[in-house]
């Protein structure tokens, strides 16, 4: 007689996402899909600031804080009355009535490989440790949850990650789809959307290749695949030979191919958006939502930096003479300032802006006591994340900090918050489970922020 | 109410504030008011409560569904609400669900009133639905509890000590699709009752549904297995639903050795046939791969295949196996589940480790010496290659965590926050279990990492040392814990030298019947694709094996065999069962447990880069590696290190068909699944370059042979270990007839070999990405 508990992939395999510990399976079938709430936004581009940009010399001044915490430079007016930001960032302040801000993003990690996991997973790492490893019992991104719980079914690629891996030391968690299965990966490539060349491997034919070819090599392929009854029997032999059929489809004539094309945007577009790997990122991230990707993550840096005035990320320490205040102001900033008022503006006039949520926010903010390298250390317990379209109210400050912008004095907001706020616009319940390798039920998200949704 | 007698020794007020001390400080006063209202009640009602806590309210919160692990059971709670998981901790619960939140869950004066009956019925706002219906016995017991003041557990509940369940097991055949069960709790008592209505009962799968009453219904055909619970006792229950098959006739297959006696006699009460044995070039294929991890090359796939003597498969069983590349093979299966990783070990501690597991399977070392070496290896990581073992595993939680999953089969990790849901251990098992790892320590030199920042990489010896330590401590208690073996005795060795010397002992003593039918399965489900339990280090009460005679049998026959690997692996592959084709017949078509056909899977990502470098006849390439090293032979995951670029070549292969990061102990971690990014790789710039790389054996085929129809053949072979059928044959040289047309149109400029080059590279294309030879049957 069998008495087989199923594993979850036989699990995943009979058509659903359960595991024990459930009741009934009628009930299990209810839960596992998730619940239908009303989807604000179509698409998420999350632009993740890896390194930690500072909260005081961005969203949060503090101009009356005395010399030793205020950044030495000087907020300006925006467009929505009573709030202000730096004022090396004069086009983003033209922005700001469109945008909601949360001054109170608040957890305990201090070391850039918990918090990162932090934030790209909206799950408390077990510990606050560098030495954190990129391991299956970890979380998965935000983008391989909604493939999983809300898979695109028009062709495109739910979730596109780029073009950066992020590392400090060790490989930070959260990138990829974890114990839900290599199937929920996002298409991840590291190839510079810069590059004068750009084009993803695994959308061009091998060199020398012809269509005629590949159809030839895929003709004889069927008929090798008909000599025995594998394709009707075997259930993981027919969906593979169904992937040839839609790889096909995507290196010959599919929009995804169309979608990555960078060279079909007016050059003066590529220069509004800046010649950087970011800015170009963004515009991608924009040719991609717009024909159907429902997750887009864009990573800021390839490292965490803070030495260098020409790249890296937001890690401005002042370590060897590296000052915070040379690099903020030359390349964080400007190139800040560049990019993403021109995403947003370009979102806007092609009518996306509504649908697709921008999320700007880095792992956490930087220390409100200037350090005695004249820059800034790790802050996690008070920092800003922007939010904007997707059905999130503009001109809005959620939450407040304290004078120093050192702790949040009213409605702070754990990362898992900001997370089931992203689920809960995109239409997944964040009370969604999903189930890890030990059959545990785990909630995907925390308390959803109302407050900025209009 | 007949059976369990109540009792009416309640837990004290000082007690409950004992053992929830200050939860709820600035309700400490109002808690002592309300304990006080609870304890003059209780005073003042003579007769005992004819309701338990623990006994009929946990039930009925269960049955509800209030404590499962999706609702208020999960480690979180919901929606501000914590019970503990299935009601194990019946006194936090009553604390929970009456103290807890100023006491604002339950109103005794007013039972209707109370929060928990508001919410279970749906009449105020609940995110888990309405749970229990006013009108049901469920709903007027827990008033009934409230009415009488809501009685807290007693001390001297009764405990259920085992169900009886009827029927035990169960076959159901077509026209009928739906069974009932029976269930009886007896409790410490010696008293008994019926609770079919207030057991909750889940299936294993999909293939059948369960309702409240235990009534299991078919959805399909098919083998699935009933869970009935009821407090802290469950019982499996294996179901198969089947067709009626009046006319079934037994095909009275011969079997080959006692293997097939236990699958057979399974296959004729579920009557099921199994499939025909499978030919010679499907079996060859199969030998090779499970056996080397390889495919027979064209001239041995031919000799086998036209071989006409009798005995030739256990022939070839036995000369696969006195091969080198068996322990290449089934090392990497060892390495992959004890952790062998560059960062961790050190590239030097990778290589004496993968040499010492090798080695040790190469040797024939039988597999309780083999276990016994890692569980006492101690010393430097670089010099007592086994000492790696306690270099992955770091400390007393992970390594008994470890140990139970690769050696007794055993997940362990839930009973490390509360007791095993679906199993027998305790939380106080667990730590007991860890402790006895605890008496180790490290000798670190000079960490000569090269990032700074990557405190995950340790570079450079360890020695590992047995030396005095605390005893891990309870979480809850806060005390130290003894000592004690997994469900065995309490270690009675007090010299922390002798200990993990004590642990090997028991560990793979041949009376240890859960280290045998560990290592028994192991084969098995490397052999069968499918564990006879399934995942392989799950077994569990409520996971039975799926053939419990033939994994008893498999256990008796790895301790009578010494522990002997190959003598297992022979034992399998003897077996018809194990020789069985792949395609189904009209009866075995929706048996996937059961062993009536084999099971088609993909091969595992270093097995088919392998035979694709096999049937190209050129090496992938490994980053730190010298050009040669076969996939299955590499013996870490990752040697160089690669900052912001991707890995290339075989490395990528290797990354993207699954090949595991071992970083967990587990069989888990590697991926056999399809993704689209595989096909991508498949189909892309990597294996159209070796398609076409210079001096590989395609070009020298081309040029050996002139004949096309002789070539086909050939590359048939190397690559599928068969002739080309007819069909095949004409589709082929008509791919070489039109291409030699068209470039003599086309192109006067090329020569005839380079046309026929490029369809023999298309040809091979097709042929390494056949399902025949990207998947084993």
């Amino acid at each position: 007689m069998t008495f087989h508990l199923p594993n979850r992939r036989s699990l995943l395999r009979a058509g659903g996402a359960g595991m024990l510990g459930l009741s009934l399976p009628k009930i299990l079938r209810g839960e596992e899909r998730t619940r239908a709430i009303k989807s604000r936004a179509k698409s998420v581009i999350f632009l993740f600031q890896w390194g930690g940009p500072s909260q005081l010399d961005t969203f949060d001044m503090k101009p009356d804080a005395p010399d030793t915490v205020r950044s030495p430079y000087r907020p300006i007016a925006t467009s929505a009355p009573g709030i202000q930001i730096c004022e090396l960032m004069p086009e983003m302040s033209k922005w700001m009535d469109r945008v909601s801000l949360v001054r109170t993003m608040t957890h305990k990690m201090k070391n850039h490989a918990s918090a990162g996991y932090y934030a790209l997973s909206g799950h408390e790492p077990p510990s606050d440790d560098q030495r954190l490893r990129d391991s299956l019992d970890l979380y998965p991104a935000y983008g391989s949850v909604v493939d999983h719980l809300m898979p695109n079914t028009n062709g495109m690629p739910t979730f596109v990650a780029y073009p950066h891996v992020m590392r400090d030391g060790s490989v930070v968690p959260a990138q990829h789809a974890s114990f839900l299965g290599k199937q929920h990966d996002p298409l991840f490539f590291l190839e510079d959307p810069n590059a004068p060349d750009f084009a993803l491997p695994e959308l061009s034919l091998p060199q020398g290749l012809s269509v005629d070819r590949l159809q030839r090599r895929r003709e004889m392929q069927k008929l090798i695949d008909q000599q025995n009854r594998m394709l009707e029997y075997s259930d993981q032999a027919r969906g593979f030979d169904q992937y040839y059929q839609r790889a096909i489809s995507m290196l010959t004539s599919d929009n995804v191919r169309k979608a990555f094309d960078l060279s079909a945007e007016k050059g003066s577009t590529r220069d509004r958006y800046g010649r950087t790997t970011y800015g170009q990122s963004c515009l991608l991230a924009r040719r991609l939502v717009e024909s159907g990707v429902k997750f887009v993550t864009v990573y800021f840096s390839n490292s965490i930096g803070g030495r260098r005035i020409d790249s890296g990320g937001w890690d401005t320490h002042g370590f060897d003479d590296t000052r915070m205040y040379k690099i903020v102001d030359k390349y964080h900033l400007p190139i800040t300032d560049q990019t993403l008022p021109t995403l947003l503006n370009d979102l806007e006039q092609r009518g996306l802006l509504d649908e697709t949520l921008v999320v700007w926010m880095g792992e956490f903010g930087r220390t409100p006591d200037i350090n005695k390298n004249s820059s800034r250390d790790h802050w996690p317990q008070c920092y800003t994340a922007l939010l904007a379209g997707g059905g999130v109210k503009g001109g809005y400050v959620y939450g407040k900090s304290d004078a120093h912008a050192r702790f949040p004095i009213e409605n702070p907001v754990r990362p898992e918050d900001l997370a089931a706020t992203i689920y809960y616009l995109l239409g997944i319940d964040p009370l969604t489970e999903i189930y890890d390798l030990d059959h545990r039920p785990l909630i995907i998200g925390g308390n959803v922020v109302k407050d900025v949704i209009t | 109410m007949s059976g369990p007698k109540p009792r009416n020794s309640f837990y004290t007020r000082t007690e409950l504030t004992h053992r929830f001390p200050a939860t709820h400080k600035p309700m400490r006063q109002v808690l002592v008011v309300f304990l006080g209202i609870f304890l003059a009640q209780i005073a003042f009602a003579a007769t005992p409560t004819q309701i338990e806590f623990s006994v009929d309210v946990i039930s009925v919160l269960s049955k509800a569904g209030c404590n499962a692990g999706t609702c208020h059971g999960n480690l979180n709670g919901k929606g501000g609400l914590k019970l503990s998981l299935r009601g194990q901790d019946p006194l936090a619960d009553y604390h929970t669900l009456v103290f807890a939140s100023r006491g604002r869950r339950v109103t005794v004066n007013a039972p209707e009133q109370s929060l928990i009956l508001q919410k279970a019925t749906g009449q105020v706002p609940h995110r888990g639905g309405a749970r229990i219906r006013s009108d049901s016995s469920a709903y007027k017991l827990l008033k009934q509890w409230l009415e009488l003041g809501a009685p807290p557990p007693s001390k001297d509940a009764v405990l259920v000590t085992h169900l009886q369940v009827e029927p035990l097991q169960a076959i159901v055949r077509d026209p009928n699709d739906s069974i009932n069960f029976k269930v009886n709790a007896v409790f410490s008592d010696g008293t008994s009752r019926d609770v079919t209505e207030s057991a909750c009962y889940e299936m294993s799968n999909l293939l059948a549904r369960v309702d409240a009453n235990g009534k299991v219904t078919r959805a399909k055909f098919g083998e699935s297995t009933l869970i009935i619970r009821y407090l802290d006792q469950q019982v499996p229950v294996p179901i198969a639903f089947t067709e009626s098959r009046s006319s079934f006739v037994w095909d009275e297959p011969a079997e080959f050795n006692q293997i097939d006696r236990f699958v057979f006699k399974k296959l004729r009460r579920l009557k099921i046939n199994p499939s025909p044995i499978c030919g010679d070039s499907v079996f060859v294929r199969r030998a090779y791969q499970d056996v080397l991890g390889r495919i027979p090359t064209a001239a041995e796939a031919r000799q086998f295949v036209h071989d006409e003597s009798p005995g030739k498969r256990n022939r070839l069983i036995d000369s696969l196996l006195s091969r080198d590349a068996m322990a290449d093979y089934w090392a990497l299966k060892w390495a992959d589940m004890l952790r062998v990783e560059e960062k961790v070990l050190d590239v030097d501690g990778v290589d004496a480790f993968h040499d010492w597991i090798r080695g040790s399977i190469a040797d024939a070392k039988p597999m309780d010496q083999f276990v016994r070496d890692l569980i006492t290896g101690v010393g430097s990581t670089f010099q007592q290659p086994a000492a790696n073992f306690y270099r992955a595993n770091r400390d007393p939680s992970t390594r008994g965590e470890t140990a139970a999953r690769l050696f007794l089969g055993t997940r362990l990790q839930c009973a490390k926050c509360h007791n095993h849901p679906f199993d027998r251990w305790t939380q106080d098992d667990y730590y007991s279990w860890a402790t006895l790892f605890s008496q180790l320590d490290y000798e670190v030199g000079e960490n000569k990492r090269r990032d700074k920042l990557d405190k995950n990489e340790f570079v450079g010896d360890q020695t590992v040392v047995v030396s005095k330590q605390d005893e891990v401590r309870h979480p809850n208690t806060k005390q130290f814990v003894a000592p004690k073996f997994l469900g065995g005795k309490q270690l009675t060795e007090s010299q922390p030298e002798q200990r993990l010397g004590s642990v090997a002992d028991w560990v793979t003593s041949p009376e240890n019947k859960m280290f045998a039918a560990t290592q028994a399965n192991f084969v098995w489900y490397h052999l069968m694709g499918t564990g006879l339990v399934d995942p392989i280090d799950d077994f569990r009460l409520t996971n039975p094996a799926s053939n419990p005679a033939l994994l008893n049998f498999l256990a008796d026959e790895m301790v009578q065999s010494g522990f002997d690997l190959r003598a297992m692996i022979r034992l399998v592959m003897s077996s018809r069962t194990y020789q069985l084709a792949s395609v189904p017949n009209h009866t075995n078509v929706n048996d996937e447990f059961s062993y009536s056909r084999v099971l088609t899977r993909r091969l595992p990502a270093e097995v088919l880069l392998d035979m694709q470098s096999d049937v190209l006849g050129t090496a992938a390439q490994f980053a730190g590696y010298e050009s040669g090293m076969r996939a299955v032979q590499i013996p870490g995951v990752r040697r160089k290190r690669l900052r912001d670029e991707r890995p290339n070549g075989g490395d990528r292969f290797l990354q993207t068909f699954g090949k595991p990061e071992r970083i967990l102990a587990c069989d888990c971690e590697r991926s056999n699944g399809t993704t689209l990014k595989q096909v991508f790789v498949l189909m892309g710039e990597s294996l159209n370059r070796r398609l076409a790389e210079g001096g590989n054996r395609l070009q020298t085929l081309v040029d050996e042979i002139d004949d096309d129809a002789r070539l086909v053949d050939e590359l048939y072979w190397t690559a599928l270990s068969r002739s080309p059928t007819e069909v095949e044959l004409s589709a082929a040289l008509q791919m070489f007839r039109s291409e030699k047309r068209w470039s003599s149109i086309e192109s006067v400029l090329e020569s005839p070999r380079t046309a026929r080059l490029r369809v023999t590279e298309d040809l091979v294309w097709a042929l390494l990405n056949a399902k025949e030879f990207l998947f084993r049957r």
